[in-house]
C-alpha cells in the first residue's frame, strides 16, 4: 500500500512569549505514515501539537527541522495540495459570495474544467443539502450551513486525501452521524481520511489506525485494537498513555 | 497565473458588492451637479472650475477606494480565517499576493472607468466637445498611479498589523509624495548635511507620482502628452509596482497564516 | 439597582435642564460680539479663516489666467508677486520683476526634466489672441468662479471686486454683471475709492455716461481725501477740498501714502473728462492734484503746460496761428 502522508522527525519550534523560555517546542520528532485507503485518527489533548502538525502538512507553517510529504511531494510545494481536501475546525468563508460561487472559485484553483466543476457542484450541494440556499450569500447562512459549505469545498476536487480538523466539533448528534457516514463512504471509495478529534467514541468506530500525541511527542501509533490493548475502551487507553491519573472523589 | 486571476476575480466581486464605490460615486456626482448649478455671473460656458472640482473628487475617491480596498485584503482574510481554506488549496503565497494585486488594480480600473465617463459627460455638457485622446491618456496614467498605490498598500498590509493603521500611513505617504516629492531636491539644496543627503535619497528613491497627474492638462485644455512619454511613465510605474509586489511576496512568505 | 421608571425620570429631568439652559443662554449668545451665528454659511463654518482661503482663490484665478503654468511655493515667484489679472487692470502697483516664462529654471535632473512633460510647461495668457489653442478672449471667463469665491470668502477685500469687475466689463463685455459686482463691493466696503474709480471707468467706457463717471470719481476723491483725519469739512464742494489739499504741505496721511496710485488715477481720469468737456481750468486743477501724488511728475507737468497753452489760445484767438 502506498504511503500517502509521511512525516520524518518533524520538529516545530515557536518563539515563546514568556521571557524565561526562548522557544516552545510544539512538535518534537514526529514520525508518521498514513497509507492509502486508511481512515487515520490523530488524537491528543488540547495543546498536544495536533493542529501544529496539521498546519505543517498543509503548508501553513514551515518545520524547524525534519520533513513532511503528501503523495511523496514536499508539503512546502503548492502542488502537494492538488489532491487533498481540508476542512478546518472553524469554518469561515467569503460572506459576499454564494455557496455556488465559492465552490466555483475553489474549483478554478484546482484547475477543474467547467463541465467537471458544474457536475461536482451539483453533486456536492445535493450531498450537503444546500441546494435551496446555493444562490444566497454565505453571510446569511447558519453555523450548520457554513459547516456544510466547508465540507463541500473540502470535497470539490474529489480528493484522494481528506484532512479534517475536529470535523464533528459543535455538531448535533444528527450532524455527527452524517459526518461519520461521509467518512465511511469515502473509505468505501478508497479515499484516505486523516482527522483529529476529541470524540474518542467516534474514533473507535470509524478509524483503522490512530496516533496519540502528547506534549509534541508521539506516544503511540497503531490499530485501534492494539492501542486499546487490555483497557476497557480507547478512552482509558488514551488517558493512560498521556499519563493521567484520576483524582479520588472528595466526599462532602 | 490562472490562480492569480481566480483570486483577482473574487476581489473584483467583493468591490462591486460592497457599498464603498457606490457611496463615493454618488457623492461625487451630487457635489459636481451642485457645483454645475451655481450661477457664475450669468456665464453658462464656464467649465474649467467644474472640471477641476470633479477631477479632484475623482482623485480623492479613487485613492480612498484603492487604499481601503487593498489595505484590508490580506488582514481581513487572516482575521476572518478565510485565508486558511484558501492556502490549503494548491495556491502559493506568491500567487495569492499577485492575485490580490491584480484584483485590486482591476477593481480600481473599473471604478475609474465609471468616474471618467461621468467626468467626460459633465465636461461635454459645458464645452460641447470631447477630447477623447486626452481623457484616455489621463485615465490610463491615473490607473497606473493607482497600481503603484495598490502595490504599496499591499506591502503595507503585510507589514502593519491593522488595516486602519496601514490605510492611514499609506494615505499620508501618498499625499506627501503627491504634494512634496517633486520639490524635495529644491528643499535638499537649502538644508545642511546630513539632511541634504537624506532628502536626496528620498527624492530619488520614492516613486514620483506627480508624473501621473494630468489634471492640469485636462482642465486647461492642453494638447495630449506624447505617447512615448506616457509609455516611459508606464514602465517607471511598472518598475515600482514590481518592487512593492516582490517585497510583499517576500514578507508574506514568512508570515504566520493564523 | 435603579428601576426603569427612575432612569426615565432622570433622563426627562436632564432634558428639561438642557433645554432650559439653552433657552436662558440663547439670547446672550446672539448678543455676543464674537457670535458667528447670524452670518452666512461660510462665515459660520470658517470664521475669520475664510480670508486665508480667499487669497488662495484669488491666486487660483491668476493660475487659471495662465492655464495652469504657475509657480509653486518652491519656485521663483518674483514675476508673479502681483497677480497678473490684477496688474492688467492698471489699478494696482505691479511688483513683478523676473522671468515669467522660465520661472522653473533649467531642468535640475532627469526626474525634473521628465516630469515637465506632464504639466503645463509654457507661459500663456487666456485673453491674448494668439495661434496657441490655449488663448482666446472667450476663454478668459474661466477665471471668474475663483474671483467670485474669493469675493464671497472675503467681502472686505476691495481688490477682488475691482479685478472681477474689470475683467467682466473690459474683457468679457458683461457690463451689467460688472456693475452688479461693483455695487455689491460698495455695500460691503462703503467708502472704497478703488471701487468708485472702477465704477467710473465702467460708466465712462461702457455706458458713456460722463456725468455719472464724474460724480462717482469725485466721490472717490472725497473718500480718499478723508483718509486724512486732519481734513475737515468733508461735505464742502470737491473743488474746494482739492484746492485746499493741494496747497497743504506734501505730507500725506499714512493711509494715503500707501495708496497714492488711486488718487493719481482718479485725478488723471477726471482731468481727461474735463478736458474732453472743454473745461480746461478744471482739467488743470485735477492734473495739479495728480502731480502731488505721482511718481512721474514730468509727463503731468507737460500736460499741464499744454493745457495752459491751449487756454492761452482760447483767451487770445489772435495767438492761435502761432501754435
Amino acid at each position: 500500500m502506498s504511503i500517502i502522508l509521511k512525516t520524518e522527525k518533524l520538529r516545530v519550534e515557536y518563539r515563546s512569549r514568556e521571557m524565561r523560555q526562548a522557544t516552545k517546542v510544539a512538535v518534537n520528532g514526529l514520525d508518521l505514515e498514513v497509507s492509502a485507503g486508511e481512515v487515520f485518527g490523530f488524537l491528543g489533548p488540547n495543546g498536544a501539537g495536533k493542529t501544529t502538525a496539521m498546519n505543517v502538512l498543509l503548508g501553513f507553517v514551515p518545520p524547524t527541522s525534519g520533513a513532511a510529504y503528501l503523495f511523496g511531494i514536499d508539503v512546502r510545494q503548492p502542488i502537494a495540495r492538488q489532491r487533498i481536501g481540508y476542512l478546518p475546525e472553524l469554518t469561515y468563508y467569503y460572506k459576499f459570495l454564494t455557496a455556488e460561487e465559492l465552490l466555483r472559485f475553489y474549483a478554478r484553483i484546482f484547475g477543474l474544467s467547467r463541465a467537471t466543476t458544474d457536475r461536482r457542484i451539483a453533486e456536492l450541494l445535493k450531498l450537503v443539502e444546500l441546494e435551496p440556499a446555493a444562490k444566497r450569500p454565505i453571510k446569511g447562512y447558519s453555523k450548520g450551513m457554513q459547516q456544510r459549505v466547508g465540507l463541500a469545498q473540502a470535497l470539490i476536487n474529489d480528493p484522494d486525501l481528506l484532512i479534517l480538523d475536529e470535523p464533528t466539533s459543535g455538531l448535533d448528534p444528527l450532524g455527527r452521524m452524517k459526518v461519520r457516514e461521509i467518512i465511511q463512504r469515502l473509505k468505501g471509495e478508497g479515499k484516505t481520511v486523516f482527522f483529529s478529534s476529541h470524540e474518542l467514541g467516534e474514533v473507535e468506530s470509524v478509524c483503522d489506525r490512530v496516533a496519540i500525541i502528547h506534549q509534541g511527542e508521539l506516544r503511540a501509533v497503531g490499530r485501534v485494537a492494539e492501542i486499546r490493548g487490555n483497557h476497557q475502551n480507547l478512552e482509558n487507553a488514551f488517558l493512560d498513555l498521556i499519563g493521567y491519573k484520576p483524582q479520588p472523589a472528595i466526599l462532602p | 497565473m490562472k490562480n492569480a486571476i481566480a483570486v483577482a476575480g473574487v476581489v473584483v466581486k467583493e468591490l462591486y458588492r460592497r457599498k464603498d464605490f457606490y457611496v463615493l460615486f454618488i457623492v461625487t456626482v451630487l457635489i459636481c451637479l451642485v457645483m454645475a448649478s451655481v450661477n457664475i455671473y450669468d456665464d453658462t460656458h464656464i467649465a474649467r472650475y467644474l472640471k477641476e472640482i470633479s477631477l479632484l473628487l475623482i482623485w480623492i475617491s479613487s485613492l480612498v477606494i484603492a487604499i481601503t480596498t487593498t489595505a484590508r485584503q490580506i488582514p481581513a482574510e487572516r482575521e476572518n480565517r478565510t485565508l486558511i481554506p484558501l492556502l490549503a488549496k494548491p495556491l502559493s503565497r506568491t500567487e495569492l499576493v499577485a492575485g490580490k494585486f491584480l484584483g485590486c488594480w482591476l477593481a480600481c480600473g473599473l471604478t475609474l472607468l465609471c468616474f471618467y465617463v461621468f467626468f467626460g459627460a459633465l465636461a461635454a455638457s459645458r464645452e460641447h466637445h470631447w477630447p477623447l485622446e486626452n481623457y484616455v491618456q489621463a485615465a490610463l496614467m491615473h490607473w497606473c498611479l493607482l497600481g503603484i498605490v495598490v502595490s504599496m498598500s499591499l506591502l503595507g498590509s503585510l507589514v502593519f498589523a491593522a488595516p486602519s493603521s496601514n490605510a492611514t500611513i499609506c494615505a499620508v505617504v501618498i499625499a506627501g509624495i503627491l504634494f512634496v516629492a517633486r520639490h524635495l531636491d529644491q528643499v535638499a539644496v537649502t538644508r545642511p548635511e546630513p539632511f541634504r543627503t537624506v532628502a536626496y535619497i528620498f527624492y530619488y528613491a520614492l516613486p514620483h507620482l506627480e508624473f501621473y497627474d494630468l489634471r492640469d492638462l485636462i482642465i486647461h485644455d492642453w494638447p495630449p502628452v506624447d505617447w512615448e512619454y506616457v509609455g516611459l511613465a508606464g514602465l517607471y510605474g511598472a518598475f515600482y509596482m514590481a518592487v512593492f509586489i516582490i517585497s510583499a511576496c517576500l514578507v508574506f512568505r514568512r508570515k504566520a497564516v493564523n | 439597582m435603579t428601576s426603569m421608571r427612575t432612569n426615565l425620570l432622570l433622563a426627562i429631568a436632564l432634558l428639561v435642564a438642557c433645554f432650559g439652559m439653552a433657552a436662558h443662554l440663547g439670547p446672550e449668545f446672539l448678543g455676543w460680539r464674537g457670535s458667528r451665528s447670524t452670518g452666512d454659511i461660510l462665515n459660520v463654518v470658517l470664521g475669520d479663516s475664510r480670508r486665508l482661503f480667499a487669497s488662495q482663490f484669488f491666486t487660483k484665478a491668476d493660475e487659471y489666467y495662465h492655464s495652469g503654468y504657475y509657480p509653486s511655493m518652491f519656485d521663483n515667484k518674483s514675476a508673479f508677486q502681483t497677480a497678473h489679472i490684477a496688474a492688467d487692470t492698471g489699478a494696482v502697483n505691479s511688483k513683478n520683476e523676473g522671468d515669467e516664462h522660465g520661472f522653473l529654471g533649467p531642468p535640475r535632473n532627469w526626474i525634473d526634466r521628465f516630469g515637465r512633460h506632464f504639466f503645463p510647461n509654457r507661459h500663456t495668457h487666456l485673453d491674448e489672441d494668439s495661434p496657441d489653442d490655449l488663448s482666446g478672449s472667450e476663454k478668459v471667463g474661466e477665471i471668474l468662479p475663483w474671483l467670485k469665491l474669493s469675493a464671497d470668502l472675503d467681502p472686505d477685500n476691495v481688490q477682488t471686486y475691482t479685478v472681477t469687475a474689470y475683467w467682466l466689463w473690459s474683457r468679457m463685455r458683461n457690463v451689467a454683471e460688472a456693475n452688479a459686482v461693483l455695487h455689491e463691493g460698495l455695500r460691503n466696503c462703503p467708502k472704497s475709492h478703488e471701487i468708485l474709480y472702477e465704477m467710473g471707468r465702467l460708466y465712462e467706457e461702457s455706458y458713456h455716461d460722463h456725468e455719472g463717471a464724474r460724480n462717482v470719481w469725485e466721490q472717490g476723491v472725497r473718500y480718499w481725501l478723508q483718509l486724512d483725519p486732519s481734513i475737515t469739512g468733508g461735505n464742502r464742494p470737491i473743488r474746494e477740498l482739492v484746492a485746499d489739499w493741494i496747497t497743504r504741505p506734501t505730507n500725506l496721511a499714512p493711509a494715503q501714502s500707501g495708496d497714492k496710485l488711486s488718487m493719481e488715477q482718479l485725478s488723471t481720469h477726471l482731468a481727461q473728462l474735463e478736458e474732453n468737456a472743454g473745461n480746461l481750468p478744471r482739467a488743470i486743477e485735477w492734473l495739479e492734484a495728480a502731480k502731488k501724488v505721482s511718481l512721474t511728475r514730468e509727463p503731468l507737468q507737460d500736460r499741464i503746460n499744454l493745457l495752459n497753452s491751449k487756454l492761452g489760445q482760447e483767451l487770445n484767438p489772435l495767438l492761435k496761428p502761432l501754435f
